[in-house]
């Protein structure tokens, strides 16, 4: 019916236009896969929540020289003073800035060392009591440090903080019964009351493995160098950015403002890597198809003008239009399979020795069968139009020159 | 003979204007992908100071006591505690070494003229700039005696002195970094590399920093680190002082070894100061573990070539294999639509290996072109690279070796796709077309 043993046939006596398309579909096969897998990776952690709101938040550096004035007691000023900008909706010191690729990481603990117990590796922030509000992220449980409970010294183990709000994602990882609030960790053997549980905020890497468990923690230690995050209104932000320096200098001179950049270019920057290579993939798979439907194309299109005498006379014996169109769409149907069979297979094997070497996932079998049929129905799509044209020669061309 | 086939390729590709070009497109936009990526990796790749990346050693101690593990791969924390790189320094061992950090100062002249601007700083002792090879524009690096003696002296990079004393001869001059006066005894050369590989542990790719300062007077000033610090045990340390005394590593050292012998030796050394240390109390661990690692083994060490990024260079060469078998197809169609013509020279007494060299040059016509126009796509490639990604700004770029690359990676690729269809293009047996005319 299918006539697939003539087609078959007739394919084994011209082998290599066969075998040339049948490498390429072997091969996009194998490369689209992979790449439509990573290309899949990056994006779904590009559009990850960070629990902050990116548009309304900046943050710049302070790098002060000047000796004569203490430096916690100028933060305090400069915080008001940024915080009384119109448009502003809070500001707070932070010795890590979101997003950045620079923070501090610690281990807490369920009981002080040297006693074995649970422990958990968190990324912190040291802010105030003005923190939770500037990083906007959303408390779901407790409440916010008191101004009395935030601590401004050097002395962390002597005298420092005694609660902290944590992040859902370390409540999940220390105290998988829930019930967290209220209970104690140990951060460097200082116990830390646990006061509030916020939903999502990220850690200052959020590519990275330890990106979800992230802790705020109630201790201003005011150093020559340190960062200051302000949040405000979102179509205010850029004109308070702009003006910041100029501010920061007229209330105290001897000192350099930089990286005042807003929280969604600290993204970006951070960012830029994977986004380039996303964007590489993007550019290499989108290519790669055309070139491949342009080889299908091509290699009918040279099938057919070898076949012209061949076709005429079917179509002189009788052959309907359709017969002939069918005759190049199983055809072209039978190497495909072919090579999407060998494709995937090369497909996983590629995708194994990828993650073997690197630190990539397994592949997974839908991208490999949503490739097949994509490049599938891309080849008959470029097999219908040649093989259309080929079932209107004329059955006169085969009698004429013989 | 060669100009003839050269003159009959240009004819042929002429006449079928169509095929040619998507065959050169073909070449191109494949040589193009996999020019982009392999630039951006030979240019991370590439070896930074080929004429002494073997000598240059780093050397690493593990100093945790036994149970403890460090994140690294072969249990080998990345830097050294200040106490240890202070040790080595002063160890009686005549090769050039040199402990270093990152930091940062505000820099200016004490004046409201100029305004303050913060630039990234590295401190280190004067053999740094022997080790690797810095020239300077003025003067020359602090004197063992400046060094010794605690002396605020500074060496500033090119791009300052253009800055503050408009390229002019700044040498003996003073300039304020924070609240301190220095004095400049050298302007060093501005330092372009594409790897940053005497610092990879903050960003390997950074540019260089523009200030150098004695490693004596960070106690003194008590400068901090603007890199990584990791610690690997509880320790009550309060203050700088605290953190000089403490395991927390979070200095890189440097030495040059010129021999096998003199590495062996620097080796020696450090097992029996780790023995001596381990008398002291520290290194509490059954066996004393260190490693020397030349430049281009830190490198590696360190994964500086990012794993994308050979992910990329071998997608876009099996890429490239797919543009191969693209052409191929095509080539075949073309060359055998010409048989009747080859049947006639072969008959008129072309022999085949002159029907063979014919097509091959007409292939090689078609893949240098490729060539070139891929080189033009690679170029477009590598601004796309620079416009998304900063941090790439010195690495996405083609340096001659890679401008002589792309051509002869676009004549292999035309000579593979080539080589089939001029084979069977030149057995073609003139009697039958003969015959049919």
């Amino acid at each position: 019916m299918l006539d697939i043993k003539p087609i078959f046939n007739a394919i084994r006596r011209s082998k290599i236009g066969a075998v040339l398309l049948l490498l390429q579909i072997a091969l996009t096969m194998s490369i689209v896969s992979n790449a439509a897998f990573m290309i899949n990776d990056h994006v779904s952690y590009l559009r990850k929540d960070t629990g902050f709101p990116e548009k309304e938040i900046f943050s710049f550096a302070v790098m002060t020289f000047g000796k004569d004035r203490s430096l916690s007691q100028q933060a305090e000023v400069d915080e008001t003073m940024i915080r009384n900008l119109p448009g502003v909706i809070n500001a707070t010191l932070s010795q890590a800035v979101p997003l950045s690729g620079g923070g501090s990481t610690s281990t807490m603990r369920l009981r002080p060392s040297p006693e074995t117990s649970k422990s958990v590796s968190v990324a912190y922030y040291n802010t105030d009591e003005h923190g939770l509000e500037t990083f906007g992220v959303k408390l779901i449980e407790g409440r916010n440090f008191r101004p009395e409970e935030v601590i401004i010294g050097d002395d962390f183990n002597g005298n420092g903080p005694n609660t902290i709000i944590v992040s859902q994602p370390f409540v999940e990882a220390l105290f998988p019964d829930g019930n967290a609030l209220g209970q104690t960790v140990y951060f460097s053997n200082r116990p830390l009351q646990i006061i509030g549980i916020v939903e999502t905020m990220k850690s200052p890497w959020p590519s990275s493995d330890r990106d979800e468990i992230t802790a705020l923690v109630p201790f201003i230690d005011a150093k020559n160098y340190q960062h200051i995050v302000v949040r405000a209104d979102k179509n205010e932000r850029a004109n308070i950015m702009a003006n910041i320096e100029q501010n920061m200098l007229d209330a105290y001179d001897k000192r350099v403002i930089i990286n005042v950049d807003g929280l969604d270019k600290t993204k970006e920057n951070y960012d830029a890597t994977d986004v380039l290579m996303m964007r590489m993939l993007i550019v290499l798979v989108v290519i790669l198809l055309l070139i491949t439907a342009l080889g299908i194309f091509g290699l009918t299109q040279f099938n057919i003008s070898k076949r012209t005498k061949q076709i005429g006379t079917r179509r002189a014996l009788g052959a309907r239009k359709s017969a002939i169109v069918r005759y190049f769409l199983i055809e072209n149907t039978m190497v495909c399979m072919a090579g999407l069979f060998i494709g995937g297979v090369a497909a996983v094997v590629l995708g194994d020795v990828m993650m073997k070497t690197y630190s990539i996932s397994s592949l997974e079998l839908e991208f490999i069968v949503g490739t097949a049929i994509f490049i599938f129905a891309m080849s008959i799509f470029a097999v219908i139009f040649p093989a259309m044209r080929a079932a209107n020669i004329s059955p006169s061309i085969a009698t004429r020159s013989i | 003979m060669f100009l003839h086939y050269i003159d009959l390729s240009w004819r042929s590709i002429k006449r079928t204007p169509v095929i040619s070009f998507l065959m050169v497109f073909a070449i191109a936009i494949g040589i193009g992908l996999t020019m982009t990526s392999l630039s951006v990796y030979h240019m991370m790749s590439m070896d930074p100071i080929p004429h002494k990346s073997g000598n240059i050693f780093y050397p690493q101690l593990n100093i945790m006591d036994d149970g403890n593990e460090w994140h690294s791969s072969d249990n080998l924390p990345y830097q050294l505690t200040y106490q240890d790189a202070i040790n080595l320094y002063n160890a009686d061992i005549p090769v050039l070494k040199s402990p270093s950090f990152r930091s940062g100062f505000s820099v200016h002249l004490n004046s409201p003229e100029v305004k303050p601007t913060m630039e990234p700083a590295r401190l280190v002792n004067r053999e740094f700039f022997t080790i690797f090879d810095r020239p300077f524009v003025y003067g020359a690096p602090w004197s063992r005696d400046s060094q010794d003696t605690h002396e605020y002296v500074v060496v500033i990079s090119e791009k300052i002195n253009d800055r503050l004393f408009a390229g002019k001869n700044s040498v003996g001059q003073h300039i304020y970094l924070d609240n301190n006066s220095y004095r400049i005894v050298g302007v060093s050369a501005n330092w372009e590399h594409h790897v940053k590989y005497y610092d990879v542990n903050n960003g390997a790719f950074n540019v260089a920093e523009q200030l150098y300062i004695p490693f004596s007077i960070a106690p003194l000033e008590e400068i901090g680190t603007w890199g990584n610090m990791n610690g690997w045990k509880h320790e009550n340390s309060k203050g700088y002082q605290g953190l000089l005394a403490s395991e927390r590593v979070w200095i890189q050292f440097w030495a040059q070894l010129n021999t096998m012998q003199e590495k062996q030796q620097f080796g020696d050394y450090l097992i029996s100061y780790m023995d001596d240390q381990r008398e002291k109390g520290r290194f509490n661990r059954e066996v004393l573990e260190f490693k020397l690692r030349n430049v281009t083994e830190w490198l590696e060490y360190n994964k500086v070539v990012s794993e994308d990024n050979r992910i990329l260079v071998g997608l876009s060469f099996m890429f490239l294999l797919v543009c191969v078998s693209n052409i191929l197809g095509l080539l075949l169609a073309k060359f055998l639509k010409r048989a009747p013509e080859v049947g006639v020279r072969r008959a008129l007494g072309a022999s085949k290996r002159h029907i063979f060299a014919q097509h091959i040059v007409e292939v090689s016509v078609i893949g240098l072109a490729g060539g070139l126009l891929g080189i033009a796509i690679a170029q477009l490639g590598l601004w796309g690279v620079r416009v998304t990604n900063s941090y790439y700004g010195a690495l996405a770029n083609m340096d001659v070796s890679m401008l002589l690359t792309a051509p002869i990676i676009a004549l292999t690729a035309s000579f593979l796709a080539g080589i089939y269809p001029a084979w069977l293009v030149c057995r073609t047996q003139p009697a039958i077309y003969l015959k049919s005319q």
